[in-house]
């Protein structure tokens, strides 16, 4: 097969010999769901902030590293809040902000139990 | 009208496309029969970059001899894959195949 198919993205695994598959059920973190309950809230037919399509550009843009370091829900994470920084939707100071003030909030919860 | 239907043979194109694109390695340049169609979408390519309001096109569901993909001892001939794939990517396979 010498045929040009183009470019193929570092994602685009399809075919490539995986090795054995471990048939593991991962359980689904509340955090991912989470995730998932978010991305479906941006890129719903009202919203259309984010689509999935932008996420999936999103990861695919990681560089290989960043993408085989990160799980499926992390990937669709970083991917889904660069695309909201990119987009002006938050800042990454508003973004960092935030993050400090809920784990200082988590600090808080957890110590007082 | 669709500019396919069930039945017709199709080949994979190789867009050359850098980006998002939903069209993977292993079935480009392909041949498959079309199998059923899915209706009119939104250009993934288009929702990649944040274009909503791009041309709609046709979403085809194609099946492809699995030996036609990975061309070895394991792969029977009567087993299949099926794959969607977006208007653009499909070419006929002969300019005569929607012929009457």
């Amino acid at each position: 097969m010498t045929e040009d198919k183009g470019p193929r993205g570092y994602h685009d695994v399809g075919g490539d010999t995986a090795g054995e598959i471990p048939k593991v059920e991962l359980p689904w973190l509340h955090w991912e769901k989470k995730v998932e309950a978010i991305r479906g809230l941006l890129g719903d037919g009202t919203r259309r902030i984010v689509s999935l399509d932008e996420v999936r550009r999103g990861f695919e843009s990681f560089g290989i590293e960043k993408y085989n370091a990160l799980s499926f829900y992390r990937r669709r994470l970083e991917a889904m809040t660069d695309i909201l920084v990119e987009k002006g939707v938050l800042s990454r100071q508003e973004l960092d902000a935030a993050v400090a003030s809920g784990r200082a909030r988590w600090r808080e919860t957890s110590g007082s139990e | 009208m669709t500019r396919f239907c069930e039945g017709d043979l199709v080949r994979v194109l190789a867009l050359g496309k850098a980006g998002h694109v939903r069209i993977p390695h292993y079935v480009r340049q392909r041949t498959g029969e079309v199998v059923g169609y899915c209706g009119t979408y939104l250009n993934p390519e288009d929702l990649a970059v944040g274009i909503t309001g791009g041309k709609a096109v046709d979403l085809y569901r194609v099946a492809f001899a699995q030996p036609t993909l990975w061309p070895d001892e394991v792969h029977a001939a009567h087993d299949r894959l099926i794959i969607e794939i977006y208007d653009p990517w499909l070419a006929p396979l002969s300019e005569t195949s929607n012929a009457p």
